[in-house]
């Protein structure tokens, strides 16, 4: 594993059935750092993501948080390992208050303490979701449930963070201050971030490196700026 | 006035046991979309335990303890052993399933204790309570066996409301997938729910098996009844299994009183009939509000 990696991707073979979607993806993140996934449609973003939180079984390759290999572990093994994964699509559960919700997202730490610390720091980092905690879920707004899942992510103290296109429906105003949280996440937590996002721009303002997938490749990695100011790229992979 | 207090009174406390029954198909259902066809034959076997247990030891509190905890054990081995494989697969390969596990156990039972009737002591006395010269058409054991399913429903939603494993239940019968990426062991909490609903289902047995006898068979009728009522009050509520059971209870017991005995099965089947024409999804459904 490369130096200081806080995640490191190493040749992920995946798929679904007899579809390979995934052939040999390597990623090497280090701590405290944003990595952007780009590319198009059925590039493979949501599967590296998958194949990383254990969601679809890596055929081959290793995923390694620290010093563990968590490639072909269990979901609800891989997310105690310190791997928040963040679906598309913001999965809360309406069903429930936000309060449990973000319960539900400490209940893998040990000992009551720290769960109830961390559920008056995400009160106090996010003071719309404290004014909703006896709501159900379902109630909130599209920008209010990503940051509830992001919040009841951030519940189990997770070393990595999966963000799967967390822009996806807002208005622009909120994929600003959604970006601003990641940013702020890195910073103040030290979280290694791999945000997948269709919105190659806004995803490569905040991040510090970037990779493109192709049909289940990596065709490029840089830094976010040097792959931001790349024309033929940003023409051919990123459609801005 | 006084006929209309009996039937009320007597179908409440009936009502209770298919609300028991309901409960245990409940908290099946709403954690792995099964439905467990075998809850009759495993409370049959429970109370089979349980007449064992009374019979050796001449102690009711004995035999009731040991039916339940049975129970709890009998649920979980099952979800590890039987149902576990048929997890992600096809809906049939676990209704095939519970339903070889009820001709299984029944043929067990069969087996080890014979097919004869066997007559399963009460609690408390079944001779019929008098208020102020009223009889109210009720026994000191029917007042327990609706105190005692109340009492456990309320543990229970104590349970789901305000402990950590309450929400990892409830978490993972809304939403298992979200569960598992926030590190809920569903594997356990499946395990869980079975066995707690070998729990009701147990004190279901016990609490019935006094006014029909012990047989191979016995539940049969009490779990079509119970997956009535579970059915009734939208088979993924909890408090709609409640609901159901005391509903059915009470319809069957003015339907029995008023029109006779004889039909009291159909008159079940009417209100079911009439429960899903007004609300499809059962009375206390939340399947209307689910996004998938």
């Amino acid at each position: 594993m490369a130096d200081g990696a806080a995640l490191a991707v190493e040749e992920i073979v995946a798929g679904y059935g007899g579809v390979l979607v995934l052939d040999g993806v390597s990623v090497s993140a280090k701590a405290a750092t944003i990595t952007a996934v780009l590319g198009a449609n059925g590039a493979g973003k949501t599967t590296l993501l998958r194949a990383i939180s254990g969601l679809v079984r890596p055929r081959q390759g290793r995923v390694l948080v620290g010093d563990a290999n968590l490639a072909r572990r269990k979901p609800e093994d891989i997310a105690r390992a310190g791997v928040a994964h963040v679906p598309e699509g913001q999965g809360v559960i309406t069903e429930l208050t936000v309060e449990d919700n973000l319960r539900l997202g400490a209940l893998s730490r040990r000992g009551g303490a720290g769960r109830s610390v961390a559920l008056s720091d995400a009160y106090r980092r996010f003071p719309v979701l404290a004014e909703r905690r006896r709501r159900a879920a379902g109630t909130l707004s599209g920008g209010e449930r990503q940051i509830l899942v992001i919040a009841r992510a951030l519940m189990a103290a997770p070393r990595v963070l999966l963000l799967d296109e967390p822009s996806l429906g807002l208005a622009p105003k909120m994929v600003a201050q959604v970006m601003g949280l990641v940013r702020q996440l890195r910073d103040e937590r030290g979280l290694t971030v791999l945000l997948v996002e269709q919105n190659a721009r806004s995803a490569l303002g905040i991040a510090d490196k970037g990779l493109v997938l192709n049909l289940g490749t990596v065709v490029a990695e840089d830094d976010a700026a040097a792959l931001a100011a790349d024309v033929g790229l940003r023409r051919h992979y990123l459609g801005f | 006035m006084q006929a209309f207090l009996e039937y009320t009174l007597g179908g409440i406390s009936v009502g209770m046991i298919y609300a028991a029954i309901a409960l245990s198909l409940v908290l099946i259902w709403r954690g792995t979309r099964v439905l467990n066809y075998s809850q009759g034959g495993m409370a049959m076997f429970t109370t089979y335990v349980a007449w064992l247990v009374i019979r050796d030891t001449g102690n009711y509190w004995a035999g009731f303890a040991v039916a339940l905890a049975s129970g709890l054990v009998l649920g979980a081995v099952l979800e590890r052993t039987v149902v576990r494989p048929t997890e992600g697969k096809s809906p049939l390969n676990s209704v095939i399933v519970t339903i070889g596990l009820l001709i299984f156990l029944e043929g067990l039972a069969g087996i080890i204790y014979g097919g004869q009737y066997r007559s399963f002591p009460a609690a408390f006395s079944v001779t019929g309570l008098k208020v102020g010269g009223v009889a109210l058409g009720i026994s000191r054991s029917d007042v327990f066996t609706a105190a005692a399913v109340l009492a456990a429903a309320l543990v229970l939603a104590a349970v789901f409301r305000y402990t950590s494993v309450g929400l990892r239940l409830r978490a993972t019968a809304f939403s298992p997938g979200v569960a598992r990426l926030l590190g809920v062991r569903i594997g356990r909490v499946l395990t869980l729910g079975w066995a707690l609903a070998g729990l009701f289902g147990a004190l279901a047995g016990v609490l019935v098996t006094p006014s029909t006898f012990l047989y191979p068979n016995s539940m049969d009728s009490i779990f079509v009844l119970g997956f009535t009522a579970a059915v009734i009050g939208g088979l993924d509520s909890p408090a709609g299994a409640i609901a159901g059971g005391v509903l059915l209870g009470v319809v069957l017991s003015y339907a029995g009183g008023y029109l006779g005995s004889n039909l009291v099965l159909v008159y079940g089947l009417a209100v079911l009939a009439l429960v899903l024409m007004i609300r499809p999804s059962g009375l206390f459904s939340a399947a209307t509000a689910r996004r998938v």
